[in-house]
């Protein structure tokens, strides 16, 4: 039996390390990619929108992968000797550019205007040292009105050095963070698309842009949800899916990869706005970011990025966002007041419901303010758990709910133009996304 | 059976018939509860005046635009004691654009009770609505009235959304149900905080600074900067016609090709702007745009301007041309650092994106009597379709 046993392990083992080998590394939150070197090949490829469509793209695949949009996300360290190999496997020149970096050195292939570009089969090789920490990206230096709306985009992301690197955007406590996501906003006009699907690349007219798609990530809403890697979006890996628990500080890295302008608003509280373009915003160098601006809706220019920080807790709302019971006098059998009797939020009650981690006390135990209609005169949102409170399930009609399973309180997150929240005519799609906050017992899988 | 036994069940039948109860007629359920709590929370001294009650309507209705052109829209409309009984009939054909302003105090508790009244002109439509507080700090998913993460109000029904507030500043609202659609066709209103500074004592020391009864301030600045002598909100937005035609018309929407003609600030084009009357619609009379956007101050005064944005398609960039502005928040905040550090900042434009807010002050104290432009710089938006010499404008008058 004993040797019969081990042989069955021995034999499970073998699929799920070869699935570890497989599972993005360290922070599944922000992918990475295996580097540096970083190997990428410029090749053509398709990716779904949301309406059930599909457009050709160009985009960076890792290594002699299948092209990917945005493209592989690059993730280093301050002070890392970045090297990327651009192997070009498109009908056109092209190249890579890295904004924000300095003295990038180029080698192979022919000049072009910005930097050495990489013919048809040729490969080019770019280095440079990711010397400040930040959120950036790089793109396409060839033509980029054409290429960059075909999808050669990507993010990086410097992290600082040590330890501190795994939960800090910049070397300093005022950019301290327990989760990251990233949000790349681009847009597309189909049209050019079909135009280079047909061989009419050259009759691409840009004064006549007028995008109909709007992504974060390289997906529309709703695939915006769908996790990382979904394997029904082989070409577009990343999703933007947030959760947190109440009181976590989530980093929210925007880099405006397009080129429109989309102010983003963030439903359920402000965030602070810490760093602009790679820089903390500080009045001079190691004070961190005293120049911080909280905001319920952020700008950020095509080509530039921003680093904000969100939190919430639902303080101050008034209610006992848990639901938890009006404080009552427990009596233990003869011991009152006894270790189980605790006064929550020195309001001399003392009762038995503890505090959830965050929970601003002086709402304990406040009543919800208002009677609910009944049921024939709601429409019910799918995120809905049938209660008002953080944890809770409730009441659903039949068929109604159940795309919150945890009863978190969802908040969308999407560009405030309501038109980029559609997916060619369709309502709704976009620029937009649905951040969950879960009760702290509920363990968040990345 | 017997002929008198049928007689008698007929009898029978037709009595329960009659005495079944009739439906009743049903009124929205308001809820006003009083303020029993026995503590002042708005900073004004007395204890049972903190909640405030607010009843809003939604619906459709008519605007006509500043080229005279009649355009169908949805909106909120003011249902402030109006009889419970009488708020369906009311709110019929009665959206306002923009929706009713509301304006509370920091420490306040606010019940704002939303009917649903129906679409009139679009009987195939039985959209439930709702009211998102855009900013409202460390909002629950309940009351942000995103419909997909909780409820919405049916045609017919009343909600009553509760807000407690703590954060002074300019926020704004609007529907988020179909919120491409719903905000499109004008239900978007302007909302904003007073902080409980305007009620200090009469001589209390600010760092410096003595406040005065009457003094008012844009925000809890500590020192008087955000200081203020007449304030106004400035809500910017746009219309598509086509779109609007085609909602009338019951035809599919053109999200896609949704292009804005007609920018407005405050739900008007230039120079209604200018009109100090509430102006009636075309179509039944009612008056569908009450807020106009004419600035008046005396020079010496210094003027606030609340602008936020609820455009879904356009960035607009505004300007006042010989006054220039002094930004002292955003995002319904305090434009201070982390530490204390004020980061306000001078500038003669604001660039201002969907769902963006910023608290800007005029200071008219070297600023000749006369009549200035408070407008959008994108030029093209000055019009009213294609009617040039319009849209996006309003007066400043100083004496």
């Amino acid at each position: 039996m004993t040797t019969n046993r081990s042989r069955r392990v021995a034999v499970m083992a073998v699929p799920v390390l070869a699935l570890l080998a497989l599972a993005p590394s360290v922070s599944a939150m922000v992918p990475e990619t295996p580097g540096p070197p970083f190997n990428f090949t410029a090749r053509a490829g398709h990716i779904s929108t949301a309406d059930g469509g599909s457009l050709l793209m160009w985009g960076y695949a890792n290594g002699d992968g299948i092209m990917q949009y945005p493209g592989p996300n690059i993730v280093v360290t301050q002070g890392d000797l970045v090297t990327v190999v651009l192997t070009n496997q498109l009908p056109v020149p092209t190249s890579i550019v890295f904004p924000g970096q300095v003295e990038v050195a180029a080698s192979g292939g022919t000049a072009g205007l910005l930097t050495q570009e990489a013919a048809p089969g040729e490969t080019v090789t770019y280095t440079f040292t990711a010397a400040e920490a930040g959120t950036y990206h790089y793109h396409s230096g060839t033509r980029p009105d054409l290429q960059i709306e075909m999808g050669l985009v990507g993010a990086i992301v410097v992290r600082p050095q040590g330890a501190m690197g795994m939960h800090m955007a910049y070397p300093h406590m005022g950019a301290a963070f327990d989760r990251e996501y990233l949000f790349l906003f681009t847009e597309i006009d189909p049209r050019i698309h079909d135009l280079v699907e047909c061989g009419q690349m050259d009759e691409v007219d840009n004064a006549d842009y007028f995008p109909v798609y709007w992504f974060i990530n390289g997906r529309n809403a709703p695939d915006t949800m769908a996790d990382n890697f979904a394997p029904w979006l082989p070409s577009q890996p990343y999703a933007c899916m947030p959760m947190m628990h109440p009181g976590d500080r989530m980093l929210m890295r925007i880099i405006s990869a397009g080129r429109d302008l989309h102010s983003f608003h963030t439903h359920g509280n402000n965030f602070t706005i810490i760093a602009r373009d790679g820089r903390l915003l500080e009045s001079a160098p190691g004070l961190g970011p005293d120049l911080a601006e909280s905001n319920f809706t952020i700008s950020v220019t095509p080509g530039g990025t921003a680093d904000a920080i969100f939190t919430w807790t639902g303080e101050k709302l008034g209610w006992d966002i848990y639901g938890h019971q009006q404080d009552i006098d427990n009596e233990p059998l003869g011991d009152f007041p006894g270790p189980g009797d605790i006064d929550h939020n020195n309001d001399g009650i003392f009762d038995n419901v503890p505090m959830e981690d965050h929970e601003y006390a002086p709402d304990h135990g406040k009543p919800f303010p208002v009677v609910l209609p009944d049921v024939k005169d709601l429409t019910f949102g799918g995120m809905y758990s049938g209660s008002p409170f953080l944890g809770a399930m409730g009441f659903l009609p039949p068929g109604e709910g159940g795309m919150n399973p945890h009863a978190g309180f969802m908040y969308m997150w999407h560009s405030h133009l309501e038109k980029e929240m559609t997916n060619n005519d369709i309502f709704p799609g976009g620029l937009m996304t649905m951040p969950l906050v879960v009760p702290h017992h509920v363990e968040i899988m990345h | 059976m017997t002929a008198s036994r049928t007689a008698m069940l007929f009898c029978l039948v037709l009595i329960a018939g009659l005495l079944w109860p009739l439906p009743a007629r049903s009124a929205p359920f308001l809820q006003c509860p009083p303020d029993t709590d026995g503590v002042d929370t708005d900073g004004d001294g007395i204890v049972d005046n903190d909640h405030v009650c607010l009843h809003i309507f939604a619906g459709d209705g008519f605007v006509n635009m500043a080229d005279g052109r009649l355009m169908y829209m949805f909106g909120f409309g003011d249902a402030n004691g109006v009889m419970a009984e009488h708020v369906m009939h009311h709110g019929m054909l009665g959206a306002e654009f923009p929706a009713p302003t509301i304006s509370v105090r920091e420490g306040q508790k606010v019940y704002l009770n939303l009917t649903n009244v129906g679409m009139m002109v679009r009987p195939d439509l039985f959209d439930p609505h709702t009211v998102h507080w855009h900013g409202f700090p460390q909002a629950a998913a309940i009351f942000d009235g995103v419909p997909d993460a909780s409820i919405s109000i049916n045609m017919g029904g009343t909600l009553t959304y509760f807000y407690n507030v703590v954060e002074p500043g300019t926020f704004m609202y609007h529907c988020h149900v179909e919120a491409t659609e719903h905000m499109q066709m004008g239900m978007l209103g302007n909302l904003y905080v007073l902080p409980k500074q305007d009620l200090l004592a009469d001589g209390e020391d600010l760092n410096g600074f003595t406040h005065h009864s009457g003094y008012t301030y844009a925000y809890n600045d500590g020192d008087g900067s955000t200081r203020y002598d007449v304030d106004y909100p400035i809500q910017l937005a746009a219309f598509d016609p086509d779109f609007h035609d085609a909602s009338w018309t019951v035809q599919p929407l053109p999200f896609a090709m949704m292009k804005d003609k007609y920018p407005m600030i405050n739900g008007r084009g230039y120079p209604d702007t200018i009109n100090t009357d509430p102006i009636a619609n075309t179509y039944n009379g009612k008056f569908s745009q009450k807020v106009h956007s004419l600035i008046r101050a005396t020079q010496g005064q210094k003027i606030l301007l609340r602008i936020s944005s609820l455009s879904t398609v356009d960035y607009f960039t505004v300007t006042v041309l010989g006054i220039p502005m002094k930004v002292v928040g955003t995002g319904a905040r305090l434009l201070r650092g982390p530490d204390g550090k004020n980061l306000y900042y001078d500038t003669t434009s604001l660039t201002v994106g969907g769902g963006e807010a910023f608290d800007a002050i005029l200071d008219t104290a070297d600023v000749q009597p006369g009549t200035y432009f408070l407008y959008t710089t994108n030029l093209n938006f000055l019009s009213n379709n294609t009617e040039d010499f319009g849209g996006m404008m309003t007066e400043i008058i100083i004496e």
